[in-house]
């Protein structure tokens, strides 16, 4: 059992760290909004969020490209035509999963209902799936419709849904399983990397369940999962102790029948908006309770976000920021818009998280490997430029982005004193006083070049430029 | 005697200056590294001090050399039979031997090879050959099964396993992306394109100036006690020791100024002594040569070319990159020559994986298996090593590997490097005579 967090806990500080992990942060007044309405009714409104879809129309992607017809139509051309449809086609690739990636970063960024956009992110990771093969957009946006319709609902119908989803078809060669080759590098990716973890199977259950996954194919007009009889395996088959003629759905409820498997998930939820390794015995906790809630994904993070050990000491403020994170969350605390997707992916380029491109199917290893001396330094920059808005030397596409974007006196106003300059540009920043060390060091830089609006801007540079700015 | 260095090592990286302000000792300490090299000399961990000690440097042909073209079977008939319209003539090619030539283009590795100074090794690849560009690439970076996957590279392994506490820069990849290889349980490691990029950018300030002195003294050890945690708890934020993560960022934070202004001062004074051709390969070597030149700490250097996937009109291609392959390779090792470092640097060559052996109709050529690689270096045995793979012996129509890869690597590791291959491999893999 979880403890709950007691009253007393329930702080400012605490308000912006369930903001920070449930969601992507947010402003004073966003978190002081958040505090005000108790743990239980901010848990609540984090989870239990809506929004409109209306506000983010789907992007070009949301539309099938119609390749059976363009194969049709360039079947009979000369060879030259065809090799240029075909690079046509790639171009349009190109630019639809670059408009995607741009209108899933817009929406964790301006969405009402973070939570579920983080969860989204979460599941991406872990179901991890990339453009690099995938290749078609639709069949990407498809799948991240998918991840997010059930991101916060029942993780054993979203792992169903996944095993039949296009994208992740393609991406572990599923659809070419057949029944007298069947494919076991989805069934063991299935157990070893989705649900079960290393050690958990036998090469037995390997081969068992892939015969059952036998003959999933994508349809070629719909781009939807279907099952071709004839490619699958119906005989008789043995899994986790169970005999029969066993399907896909069927070997999927064993394994989420498996204690082994809630353990699984708990644990990678946990680290995931946690940060910290869990000890064995709060992996049972967790465990148990994502149990008792059959897989309810939304039910079980409300039972994390209210527990005292969400909140702890070793917890609060000592996750690595994730590459998007980090981005959306400094946009949301500056209050300035996204730059354009184009920028957007370059920056996460440099920085190594690119969405809907994770670098293998085990997803982004995250917490410490998202920093080293290069993408440390790349990071103050990057931030020194969505401060400064000068593209001198940085690398990215297109020109600066102008210091207009920052609305200095609105982030960082003038106070009466350096000191209280500082606390309240640290507050937005870092949701935590700063040490005071560093505290006094930002509030001498002050006294010594003045509180006029380019110090200040400076100094929102400067204080994003720090270890301390890359913890949440 | 290596366990108790490297325990020693791990205390002084850690705790030298006492447990409550560990994170405070940047992660590399040169003078007090240096003063172990004699205690390092027969010990798996491994020191570098930059004036001497070995060099790897791995370049990557990414999208899948053309095996075939690189190095041709040309007096084989299969070959011209099989490649009507992108088959290297007899008499343009460079032959080595009777049955064997390098591309036309090659003429630099050509006479490295005549020196005595480039080893060729043929038919390298894995067993269950993988087609797809990511996954293969994959495969050669992490150096497991075809059907494993690791969250480490193997020269991340390299670096956890010989160079726990070395500098950062031990590894040094040029261009934005760290190789999925550098990747390691501690990461280590540093990445650029462009070295005027590895720095603070203060320019984004209104008072750059004023910017960049700042963050100088957020980011440097004070003078003269980086020997001496007397008071170096001055530094900043001591009052918070409060969690591993952040003692972490800010040592990568110390390690990250200290490596950029050391790649900043070698690059800035530096002046290749020989002309490079254009090209970001040739640019990349070029910036190797100067930060090996300048006596960077470091023992792999990682650089790559693109554009190998050579599906259509293959030919005219193939031929310009190969010749900047070798303009590169050329222009770089004479530059070692002219600064004495010949001797201290091996070069390897890789490729995901080579090509079809019949060319497809579009005068290119699809994704293959086997290929050859070039290994070239002062310390390099010439010669051949492997086998031709057979032209007519096909599996699904691609040659079928006689040299696993992980045997380069594990040539490279334990006579190169002086590593333990077996650990870094997670398996024993036959050395080759190359070094």
């Amino acid at each position: 059992m979880l403890k709950r967090l007691e009253p007393e806990d329930w702080t400012p500080e605490a308000a912006a760290h369930l903001l920070n992990r449930a969601g992507f942060g947010g402003s004073p007044l966003e978190i002081a909004a958040l505090h005000s309405r108790g743990l239980s009714g901010a848990v609540g409104s984090m989870l239990d969020g809506e929004e409109d879809s209306d506000l983010f129309p789907p992007p070009a992607a949301s539309v099938p490209m119609d390749v059976v017809d363009l194969k049709m139509k360039s079947k009979d051309l000369p060879e030259e035509k065809r090799k240029e449809m075909q690079k046509m086609v790639q171009r349009e690739q190109r630019e639809q999963t670059l408009e995607l990636r741009g209108w899933w970063l817009n929406r964790m960024r301006w969405t009402p209902f973070a939570a579920r956009e983080k969860a989204t992110l979460f599941w991406h990771g872990h179901w991890a799936t990339s453009a690099e093969k995938v290749k078609e957009p639709f069949l990407l946006w498809q799948q991240n419709e998918t991840l997010r319709a059930h991101a916060l609902g029942s993780a054993r119908t979203l792992a169903r849904d996944i095993t039949r989803d296009p994208a992740m078809m393609r991406y572990l060669d599923l659809q070419q399983s057949k029944r007298e080759k069947p494919n076991e590098n989805f069934a063991r990716e299935l157990m070893e990397l989705f649900t079960l973890g290393e050690g958990h199977y036998s090469e037995q259950d390997i081969r068992e369940s892939a015969r059952a996954f036998t003959g999933y194919r994508i349809d070629p007009i719909s781009r939807q999962w279907r099952l071709q009889p004839r490619q699958h395996d119906g005989g008789v088959k043995t899994f986790f102790g169970k005999t029969g003629n066993l399907s896909g759905d069927d070997v999927l409820a064993l394994i989420f029948d498996s204690p082994q498997c809630a353990r699984f998930l708990a644990q990678k939820l946990w680290v995931f908006y946690a940060g910290s390794e869990p000890s064995p015995e709060l992996v049972e906790a967790l465990a148990a309770e994502y149990r008792a809630v059959d897989f309810d994904t939304a039910r079980f993070l409300k039972t994390i976000f209210s527990s005292g050990e969400f909140y702890a000491a070793d917890v609060v403020r000592r996750q690595v920021k994730s590459p998007v994170q980090w981005l959306i969350g400094l946009s949301k605390m500056l209050e300035t818009p996204l730059p354009s997707p184009i920028v957007c992916e370059a920056i996460l380029r440099q920085l190594g998280q690119i969405p809907f491109a994770p670098p293998n199917v085990k997803g982004w290893d995250g917490g410490r490997a998202w920093i080293s001396s290069s993408t440390l330094l790349l990071r103050y920059n990057i931030a020194g430029y969505l401060v400064g808005g000068k593209n001198a030397g940085m690398g990215l596409p297109g020109g600066g982005l102008g210091t207009a974007r920052v609305d200095v006196e609105k982030v960082a106003p003038v106070r009466a004193t350096a000191d209280k300059v500082c606390d309240e540009v640290a507050w937005r920043l870092f949701q935590s006083p700063l040490p005071p060390a560093v505290r006094g060091k930002f509030t001498a830089y002050l006294l010594e070049h003045g509180t006029g609006t380019t110090a200040r801007r400076d100094l929102l540079n400067l204080m994003m430029s720090t270890p301390e700015f890359q913890l949440t | 005697m290596n366990k108790t260095l490297h325990t020693r090592r791990k205390f002084l990286r850690t705790s030298l200056l006492g447990g409550a302000v560990a994170w405070t000792v940047p992660a590399f300490l040169e003078r007090t590294f240096f003063s172990l090299d004699a205690m390092a000399a027969d010990s798996a961990i491994q020191t570098v001090t930059g004036k001497d000690g070995t060099i790897l440097v791995v370049l990557q042909l990414a999208g899948g050399n053309d095996g075939l073209n690189t190095l041709i079977p040309f007096s084989d008939d299969t070959y011209h039979r099989m490649r009507p319209m992108i088959g290297i003539k007899p008499e343009q090619a460079l032959k080595i031997n009777d049955y064997l030539a390098l591309h036309p283009s090659l003429t630099h590795l050509r006479g490295l090879y005549d020196e005595g100074r480039m080893g060729i090794v043929q038919g390298v690849g894995y067993p269950n050959p993988n087609r797809s560009h990511f996954r293969s690439t994959e495969i050669w970076q992490t150096a497991v099964d075809e059907n494993k996957t690791s969250a480490t590279g193997w020269l991340g392994r390299y670096f956890d396993s010989c160079c726990q506490g070395a500098d950062p820069a031990v590894g040094v990849n040029i261009g934005s992306q760290t190789p999925q290889a550098f990747s390691a349980a501690e990461p280590t490691g540093i990445s650029f394109a462009r070295p005027e990029q590895f720095r603070f950018n203060s320019a984004q300030a209104s008072d750059p100036k004023a910017a960049e002195e700042f963050f100088r003294s957020m980011n440097e050890l004070p003078a003269g006690e980086s020997n001496d945690g007397g008071s170096i708890g001055m530094l900043n934020g001591v009052a918070d020791t409060g969690g591993d993560t952040l003692d972490f960022l800010r040592r990568t934070a110390l390690d990250a100024q200290m490596s950029s202004d050391k790649v900043l001062e070698i690059t800035r004074k530096s002046v290749a002594p020989v002309t490079y051709p254009g090209g970001n390969l040739a640019n990349s070597l070029n910036l190797v040569a100067r930060l090996i030149g300048g006596g960077m700490p470091t023992r792999v250097y990682y650089v790559s070319q693109g554009g190998y996937d050579t599906h259509g009109n293959q030919a005219g291609a193939h031929e310009r990159l190969l010749g900047e392959l070798d303009g590169a390779i050329g222009a770089f090792t004479a530059d070692l020559k002219a600064q004495g470092n010949f001797d201290r640097v091996v070069l390897m060559t890789f490729s995901e994986f080579g090509r079809r052996v019949a060319e497809n109709a579009s005068g290119g050529t699809d994704h293959g298996a086997a290929a050859p690689l070039f290994v070239v270096g002062g310390g390099v045995k010439a010669g051949l090593y492997g086998k031709a793979p057979s032209l007519t012996d096909l599996h699904d129509g691609d040659l079928i590997h006689n040299v696993d890869f992980r045997s380069v690597y594990a040539t490279v590791l334990e006579n190169w490097l002086k590593a333990p291959s077996r650990e870094i491999l997670n398996g024993t893999f036959p050395t080759l005579g190359l070094i």
